[in-house]
């Protein structure tokens, strides 16, 4: 059982990550949290699940799987990009919170547009490929279980490449760590913000896709609880850091469904558990786990 | 800005001192938004269509509509909206709410103003035996169309020992007033006919992955799984359950008999027990004309499991007011007394408020469509 538990807390735990990537990046570059970060990931739900529906995708097999989930990276990421420049940039200069609020004023419509537009009730995704569980001793991984994880390993691993080793990744890096520095060394700032929410928004509509065939069934406030999740999950490893999001959306997945899986009755008290640990974390390391304690800027 | 000036003054002088129309208002308290819109949705169209049909009948001396109010599901919203309510003068009476958890304390707000409340799908006992404590020193201004958990909990434990033999089951609930107090009903009788309950835990609906409790179940071997809650979380319980490979028999709460709860559970749904409150309109015969006059009314939209207690409780309603006049005192007192032949049957209530109507329904899903079983 124990075996079992392990999987069910690492496809939770890779669904938070992925999510909390979008958060964390929009953070490090604006120090702004991105709420309306919940609603890119149902929007991307929806496209996926939109797409499963068009004939010639449905029996496309692998690779009808594969081109849904590709548009709703494309139809997410361009969401997030379309939020940025009508709802964030033009605040640029503002107060810290006007964004902030202007974040959930965004969150509010997307949902309310969904709920009036396409439905107020669930949705079920198509399944693509009935593919038969495996069983390994005591244990039963889906297909579906094994393809988030290996998507998100492989996202990481290219995200973390993009981020270190590109001059894309470098400029965004710069802005960072020095907005009107890194403009006057000629790196076109806005540009790389709207880059960083491409990229974010792109990584939640995976997420959003994938929860969908996880779960089998979407809906317009679905975004909520795994956003607050995820965003937690990037604050428990450092926000602002890439490899912190993936470890405490890993940390956060294992330790709901540990709790949940292992102690009697440790449904009621899993969230009671795992918001215990964040705090703890938080009082020994107030940067999060992986996240770098960065002195004031005079 | 003088002709705006004389323009406003106009408009005070007839909108101030015209005769007006007395207007008798009954309020609608309703999960027009949330988790469960969509039945919230339907119960509006339902009581809706009751008042439209009331309204050709004109009132003698005031005019009677309707006003629809939001609870969201959530017991603090459901308060608000209450005391918004309560503080109308026009308000004579109140449909709703529709959780339990949102009944129980907007309740005591009508109460204490006196309004007459009827709820159309609230079935936690409490609702009404809350008005017996001796805390409560309002008129007893409670009702409902529904049969209530006490009834349905008792009879899906029966069936789990008496018809399908179950000995060891395992307990699942949403943690609301609701889901909780019909899941403590069935494990009430299932021990008492000497069941053991391996498992009696409560899931966040909004959480979505309940795969660490279910494998935890699995891993027990129970032969039945109860879950008391609505089809948001029934619907994922049972499809993540299949999905680890669980075979025990399925037997849920009555907020689970929806066709939502079909697409979210998928095929795994195949062969799980629902029980329904009552009986639904199309096993009726006094329903039919109902259900004639509501696909008429709305082509467009699907019948939801509790529209016809919407309707039947907005009926019930307008009868009284229409017998008494628009006074709330007057139709709480009415309502004690009456006896209302409408489509669900005959309606009285008991000194409580709950209906004499025990009635249980028993589903099955067959070919994913619920079968009535026996």
């Amino acid at each position: 059982m124990f075996l079992q538990q392990l999987i069910n807390g690492l496809t939770l735990g890779a669904l938070y990550a992925l999510i909390a990537l979008g958060y964390t990046m929009v953070y490090g570059v604006l120090l702004m949290i991105n709420f309306a970060h919940s609603e890119i990931f149902m929007v991307g739900a929806f496209a996926a699940c939109l797409l499963l529906r068009l004939p010639w995708i449905a029996q496309g097999g692998i690779l009808g799987l594969f081109l849904a989930v590709v548009g709703a990276l494309i139809i997410s990421a361009l969401l997030a990009m379309l939020i940025e420049r009508l709802a964030y940039r033009p605040l640029r200069r503002a107060a810290r919170l006007t964004p902030l609020i202007s974040a959930i004023g965004v969150s509010i419509f997307l949902q309310n547009a969904v709920f009036l537009l396409i439905s107020n009730e669930s949705i079920a995704v198509p399944e693509i490929f009935s593919a038969t569980p495996w069983h390994w001793g005591a244990a039963t991984v889906h297909p579906i279980q094994l393809l988030i994880l290996v998507t998100t390993l492989v996202l990481l691993v290219a995200l973390h490449l993009f981020v270190n080793r590109t001059r894309l990744g470098t400029a965004i890096r710069a802005i960072s760590q020095d907005a009107p520095t890194a403009s006057l060394m000629g790196i076109p700032v806005n540009k790389m913000i709207a880059l960083t929410f491409l990229i974010g928004g792109g990584l939640g509509g995976i997420a959003g896709a994938l929860n969908g065939l996880y779960y089998g069934s979407i809906k317009y406030n679905m975004g909520f609880v795994p956003g607050m999740k995820a965003f937690t999950a990037a604050v428990l490893g450092g926000i602002g850091n890439v490899g912190g999001a993936m470890a405490g959306g890993f940390l956060l997945g294992l330790i709901e469904s540990l709790a949940a899986g292992l102690i009697p009755n440790g449904s009621d008290w899993k969230d009671v558990i795992a918001f215990s640990i964040l705090i703890l974390v938080l009082l020994f390391r107030p940067s999060g786990l992986l996240g770098k304690h960065v002195p004031e800027k005079v | 800005m003088n002709r705006f000036r004389s323009m406003m003054a106009a408009v005070l002088l007839f909108s101030g001192c015209g005769p007006r129309e007395k207007v008798a208002t009954i309020a609608v308290a309703l999960p027009l938004t949330g988790d469960i819109a969509s039945l919230g949705q339907g119960l509006k169209r339902a009581t809706a269509m009751a008042m439209e049909e009331a309204q050709q009948q004109p009132f003698p001396g005031y005019k009677v509509e309707a006003e629809f109010f939001d609870d969201r599901s959530d017991p603090k919203e459901a308060v608000n909206v209450a005391n918004r309510i309560a503080s109308n003068p026009n308000v004579v009476g109140v449909i709703g709410h529709f959780n339990s958890g949102c009944t129980i304390p907007a309740a005591q707000v009508y109460a204490r103003a006196g309004i007459p409340l009827i709820s159309p799908a609230a079935s936690n006992p409490k609702l009404t035996q809350q008005q017996l404590d001796s805390s409560w020193t309002y008129p007893k201004t409670v009702f409902r169309v529904n049969t209530t958990d006490d009834v349905q909990g008792a009879y899906a434990g029966e069936l789990a020992v008496q018809k399908l033999n179950v000995k060891r089951a395992a307990i699942i609930h949403d943690k609301t007033a609701y889901g909780q107090g019909v899941a403590e009903e069935f494990r009430k009788k299932f021990e008492a006919l000497g069941g053991a309950t391996l498992v009696f835990d409560g899931i966040n609906v909004q959480d979505k992955d309940f795969n660490a409790l279910l494998t935890r179940i699995h891993s027990l071997n129970p032969q039945a799984i109860y879950f008391g809650g609505d089809f948001a979380g029934g619907g994922l319980v049972v499809r993540q359950a299949r999905g680890l490979g669980e075979k025990a028999i399925f037997i849920l709460s009555e907020a689970n008999y929806d066709p939502e709860f079909l697409r979210i559970a998928g095929n795994a749904a195949e062969g799980a027990y629902v029980t329904f409150l009552g009986s639904p309109p199309d096993l009726l015969a006094s329903a039919r004309k109902f259900i004639v006059a509501y696909k008429q009314r709305y082509p467009m939209d699907e019948m939801k499991a509790y529209d016809h207690y919407g309707y039947e409780a907005m009926s019930i309603m307008l009868s009284q007011l229409r017998a008494v006049g628009p006074d709330r005192a007057k139709i709480v007192d009415a309502l004690h007394h009456v006896k209302y032949e409408g489509i669900l049957g005959e309606t009285q209530f008991d000194e409580k408020g709950d209906t004499l109507n025990k009635k249980i329904t028993l589903f099955q899903v067959k070919n994913g469509k619920f079968e009535l079983a026996q």
